[in-house]
């Protein structure tokens, strides 16, 4: 039994099997985005004010990312063209530099960018008295002349009217400071290093989570609880808390540049001691070049890496490029296999059905090259 | 018909025999593992009826509960403690609390046999029965193709769909538990819930979109591209259109699902706040620990764009199916052929477009419930064009009253009152007060209960001849139909009053706690005892209705073997392909490939003048008035 | 059908146009790429700078469409794209219900709000008996 117009179209609908279905799959596709995307705007328009963590995204990778998967979306139709040239040794060249662009993209987005943002933390502060004492530590006395900008990037640029209000009425303990974890200091005054690993800032280990000072007085239980009536006791008991059972006093931070972008344009308007820290090259080196300042681990209200739980927009964002890199990672399978012997024995013995085999490889990958043609503005400039 | 009827001798269950350039299969590949779309949709039709049961077990139980609250369940009961036995908790002190006690269904229990009946009902039973199974089975061979367009595409998709059941299915037997938080499972309480049975449910639900997404592209693409010569789009039966709209509302609205499931198993397993909103209260006096800034009206938005959807996909399956049973047993062309197919993919555009009206409650703006009542009141015309076009159909009809004929009948009145009651939850003003009410129960109920599943009982007797080569027995089909028809009603009818009454849907001691006799003290608003007193009728009704499926189990699977033989290829004297193979359909379908000359209705036309009242799709009999008319050509 | 040109068609036109929808796409992100950090959201407007970002990307997504995916040549899949657009403009018009509905209900800020009358002092009633 042979299935018909699995390699040649049907006259009527000027399509061959495989056309239709990836079409059809497609759409389904275009829906599933949609939908998240629809969630993002959804989001972002009722999210409270400052609270759209915006603009801590490493742009410049972002970018680099984008070129490198159109790059990957020319060559896979190149591929394509050439097996319709009959131009077996163009065709695998053309194949495995898409592979190549593929793996490049996967790479930098899971060795560089999820590790760097797992291990940069943001803090907020109990009190606004606390959060001044370390915002002067850091910026210098005059850091009320700068304040409103400096977290101009972090504020939703749809809420106006937070962004211009008065430095007095901006509530310091809400306004996170963001940086690395290079160390903290036990009950005894010891202080203890953690941090880089193999001497690159970004790769330190995840030392803490998540730490919440509410959670501290609480004495919680991890298993689930039931009441009296047998019904669950519906409690925060499985959110984490990295700190509760360790010996720390106050964390050793070290301010990363995310937050200050602005510094030169303002550097007339208050002395950034930060800014000198950072033209020194101190990244999150746990060796003392970069400037440090300590946090206790009273004043900390929050303290929280980029990880999806620290705010929508990083839920938002971890869900979309994650889902997206499932379809780059199925997309980079099929084409291997594409390149395995097996499939030259396919294309010898058919090869208008081989063809047909890479152009419908050729549109999904498109279509995830579309989707990250609408991921990069909303999710890394906008 | 002459063209390919075989005598029942030569293929009977060697039908492998036929050449058709296959090679042997093993048993493992020709019923495990296969890719042959008959052996898939039988798979599917078993599985589905047998999740079917399991619902409709769960819901006796519930029933149980609600009629006798604080009496043991009888049979389930000591079941229910025996497996949950294991499935003590712990609670802060040390002290266990188990979540059946005494053979008693606890509040919780009875959430879980609620979430879990309606998923269940839903996406385990009535969507693979429906749209998989029988879509699988008869749509190939009406449209005259020898197999899916996709084999390996659709047996993957009924794989994804066993893997979805076997984690549904384990969900009852982990630690707390299965789901809780209703088949819609609403947020915050679908993400705070601390049992593992929700994340159970999603990975579930994830697998089991993935199963129909696959098979909705099989099934589209299978109608795009597999017509026979001839089956031109107008010539299809209604049947295979309903199952075209159905794949096109599965392809396009599972999608969001997938996507709001993928962000709840986010907010469960990654404590991320996509539907936590900032500040949100769980229980205690704090505040939850997470960032906030989420929307549980996200998820409502998400969950029924799909929702309204599958409602069309639980129901317009069994339409087409209604539509070639009462064509074919009314022997008679169905009337407003055009007019149907026209108002089917117009109430499949504009389901897509209504699906807030299930949310009039949350507290969305009031404009926005206007334009969805405007557009639930819209929908509701193409719903009665097709209605009426089957009514229609009937006028001077020569109606055989065999079983599937008295079930699609049936059908007709049962889904027309079940879309009737829906109008007033359709309109703003009258479903704040009946939303969340047994009103709405008895509402869908009727369309998916003695509606979807009349028309499904309707389908496996009218398909079962063609499946096994043997016909089910009338006399028991009849005492199924009839003990059915009475019980549903029973069951379903007085719901409406009950919600009238304001009783609420999700009360596990069936409105005890808000009985006048518990509330002496208040003067208006408790229950009354005459409503609290219909959950025993309706309990009543559904141990009736639980006994006349035992009639309909037993005769199925007593017809598979020893039902009566029938003697001919189309025992219905049907005009549509899958009639014009042989009996079971061999791997391929077809003998030779069947080319298409007519519509697929043509019952009792007095033009041709074949010796029978029906002519068959493919009988290639010119009548004498087309043969004068291509002689004029 | 892409499928019936000659292979001199594919040498001489099909080639060429890959080049030119590639240089497109990198010129569209550079565009997007330096408008953003030259801070057109300060300068023009948080709106402006989204229907800016979007209509670039959505150029980018028609040429990988047209040429890419060869929808050009596919005259049949037309439909398609024209029923791709339908649900594009279609979930942009659902977005706004729904995010319309969302502001509009009761946030602190908005002051077009429909559920003013909470917390107004309610005019007087006349007790019921309950």
């Amino acid at each position: 039994m042979e299935i018909p117009y699995y390699d040649k179209e049907r006259p009527d609908t000027g399509l061959y099997n495989g056309k239709a279905g990836i079409w059809l799959f497609l759409a389904s596709e275009v829906m599933l985005f949609g939908a998240l995307f629809s969630a993002y705007v959804l989001l972002r328009v009722g999210a409270e004010p400052g609270t759209w963590s915006m603009g801590l995204m490493n742009q410049w990778v972002g970018a680099f990312n984008t070129l490198i998967l159109i790059a990957s979306s020319a060559t896979i139709v190149m591929a394509w063209v050439c097996l319709k040239l009959n131009d077996w040794k163009g065709f695998r060249k053309w194949k495995w530099a898409t592979v190549v662009f593929a793996f490049i993209f996967l790479i930098v987005k899971w060795s560089y960018e999820w590790p760097a943002k797992f291990t940069h933390y943001d803090v907020t502060f109990v009190t606004n008295e606390s959060a001044a004492k370390v915002y002067t530590d850091v910026l210098g006395p005059e850091f009320l002349k700068t304040q409103p900008t400096i977290w101009q990037k972090r504020f939703d640029p749809l809420k106006k009217d937070e962004k211009n209000a008065p430095a007095s009425q901006v509530k310091l303990k809400d306004k996170p400071l963001d940086g690395h974890i290079v160390g903290y200091i036990d009950s005894e005054g010891a202080k203890h290093e953690v941090g880089a690993a193999w001497g690159i800032p970004f790769w330190s280990h995840a030392f803490a989570w998540r730490h919440d000072r509410k959670n501290i007085e609480k004495e919680r239980d991890k298993s689930i609880r039931y009441g009296e009536d047998g019904r669950p006791v519906y409690k925060e008991g499985h959110f984490r808390d990295t700190f509760r059972d360790k010996d720390i006093k106050a964390i050793i931070f070290v301010p990363a540049h995310g937050t200050w972008d602005h510094k030169e344009k303002h550097a007339d308007s208050g002395t950034v001691k930060y800014a000198e820290a950072n033209h020194d090259g101190g990244h999150a080196h746990s060796d003392g070049h970069g400037y440090t300042v300590t946090i206790a681990r009273e004043d900390i209200s929050r303290l929280s890496s980029y990880e999806p739980a620290h705010s929508t927009f990083f839920a938002t964002y971890y869900t979309l490029t994650g889902l997206h890199a499932l379809h780059v990672l199925g997309g980079i399978l099929v084409m291997l296999y594409h390149l395995l012997p097996v499939s030259r024995r396919v294309y010898e013995k058919n090869p208008v059905q081989y063809t047909n085999r890479i152009e419908i490889t050729g549109l999904f990958w498109h279509f995830v090259d579309l989707v990250w043609i609408f991921l990069f503005p909303i999710l890394y400039l906008l | 018909m002459e063209t390919t009827t075989q005598p029942e001798a030569e293929h009977g269950g060697h039908h492998d025999d036929h050449n058709h350039g296959h090679a042997e299969q093993s048993f493992f590949t020709k019923y495990i593992f296969s890719t042959d779309h008959k052996v898939i949709g039988i798979q599917y039709g078993v599985g589905s009826l047998f999740f079917l049961l399991v619902g409709f077990i769960l819901i006796m139980g519930m029933r149980w509960q609600m009629a006798k609250p604080n009496t043991p369940v009888p049979v389930l009961g000591p079941i229910l403690e025996k497996v949950y036995a294991h499935e003590i908790a712990l609670d802060g002190e040390g002290k266990t609390v188990p979540i059946f006690k005494d053979g008693k269904i606890t509040a919780s229990g009875y959430n879980q046999f609620g979430a879990m009946h309606g998923t269940i009902m839903v996406f385990l039973a009535i969507v693979p029965l429906g749209f998989a199974a029988f879509g699988n089975y008869i749509v190939p061979l009406q449209i005259g193709a020898p197999d899916m367009c996709f084999p390996r595409v659709n047996m993957a998709s009924f794989w994804a769909f066993f893997a979805g059941c076997t984690v549904m299915t384990v969900s009852f037997f982990i630690p707390g538990g299965a789901a809780q938080a209703g088949w819609t499972s609403y947020s915050p309480l679908a993400s705070v819930i601390p049992t593992d049975g929700q994340t159970y449910w999603l990975v579930g639900m994830v697998l089991l979109i993935t199963s129909s997404l696959l098979g909705a592209v099989n099934f589209i693409a299978t109608i795009i591209q597999l017509r026979a010569p001839g089956m031109t789009w107008f010539r299809m039966p209604f049947f295979v259109w309903a199952q075209f709209v159905t794949a096109f509302l599965l392809l396009l609205a599972f999608p969001p699902l997938e996507a709001a499931g993928v962000m709840q198993l986010m907010d469960r397993v990654c404590d991320t706040s996509f539907f936590l909103p900032s500040g949100v209260f769980a229980s205690g006096t704090e505040p939850m620990n997470v960032s906030g800034g989420g929307s549980p009206l996200l998820w409502q938005h998400l969950f029924w764009f799909l929702g309204h959807p599958e409602v069309y996909v639980l129901i317009l399956p069994a339409i087409g199916m209604v539509t070639e049973i009462i064509s074919n047993n009314t022997r008679r062309p169905i009337w407003g052929y055009t007019l149907m197919v026209g108002g089917i993919l117009v109430l499949g555009f504009l389901s897509f477009i209504v699906w807030a009206h299930h949310m009039y409650l949350t507290g969305m703006s009031s404009k926005i419930a206007t334009f969805f009542q405007t557009t639930t009141m819209i929908i509701s015309i193409p719903s009665v064009i097709l209605l009426t076009c089957l009514f229609m159909s009937l006028w001077r009809g020569a109606i055989r009253f065999n079983t599937p004929s008295m079930f699609a009948l049936a059908f007709l009145p049962m889904f027309g009152i079940g879309g009737l009651t829906g109008l007033p939850l359709g309109f703003n003003f009258t479903d704040l007060h009946l939303h969340d009410s047994y009103y709405v129960i008895a509402h869908f109920h009727y369309v998916v209960a003695p509606g979807t599943i009349f028309a499904l009982f309707a389908g496996i007797y009218y398909w079962f001849p063609k499946m096994t080569g043997r016909r089910m027995s009338e006399h028991w089909g009849k005492v199924h139909f009839w003990g059915s028809l009475i019980f549903m009603n029973v069951i379903f009818m007085p719901m409406f009053i009950q919600g009238f009454a304001g009783m609420s849907r999700r009360m596990s001691d069936g409105g005890a706690t808000y009985s006048m006799i518990n509330n002496p003290d208040v003067t208006s608003g408790a229950l009354t005892d005459s409503v609290i007193n219909m959950n025993s009728m309706i309990t009543m009704g559904a141990f009736g209705m639980g006994l006349v499926q035992v009639v309909f189990i037993v005769n199925f699977f007593w017809s598979i073997r020893n039902g009566e033989k029938i003697n001919d290829d189309n025992p219905w004297k049907a005009t549509t392909l899958e009639w014009q193979t042989p009996t079971p359909p061999p791997h391929g379908n077809f003998l030779t490939e069947p080319k298409v000359y007519r519509g697929p209705y043509e019952y009792s036309n007095p033009d041709i003048d074949n010796g029978e009242d029906f002519i068959a799709q493919n009988d290639p009999y010119k009548s004498a008035s087309e043969e004068q008319k291509e002689a004029e050509a | 059908m892409s499928n019936d040109h000659s292979p001199e068609y594919y040498k001489k036109k099909f080639i060429p146009l890959i080049y030119l929808v590639g240089s497109i796409l990198i010129v569209g992100t550079i565009i997007t790429f330096a408008a953003d950090k030259m801070g057109i959201a300060e300068k023009w407007g948080f709106i402006n700078a989204t229907i800016f970002a979007m209509s670039v990307a959505v150029v980018k997504a028609s040429a990988v469409m047209y040429i890419f995916m060869h929808l050009k040549w596919d005259i049949k899949l037309k439909t398609i794209s024209l029923t791709l657009g339908c649900t594009v403009i279609f979930f942009i018009g659902m977005m706004w219900l729904t995010v319309g509905s969302e502001i509009d209900s009761n946030k602190p800020g908005h002051e077009e709000n429909t559920w003013n009358h909470v917390g107004q002092p309610e005019p007087e009633t006349v007790p019921t008996e309950r």
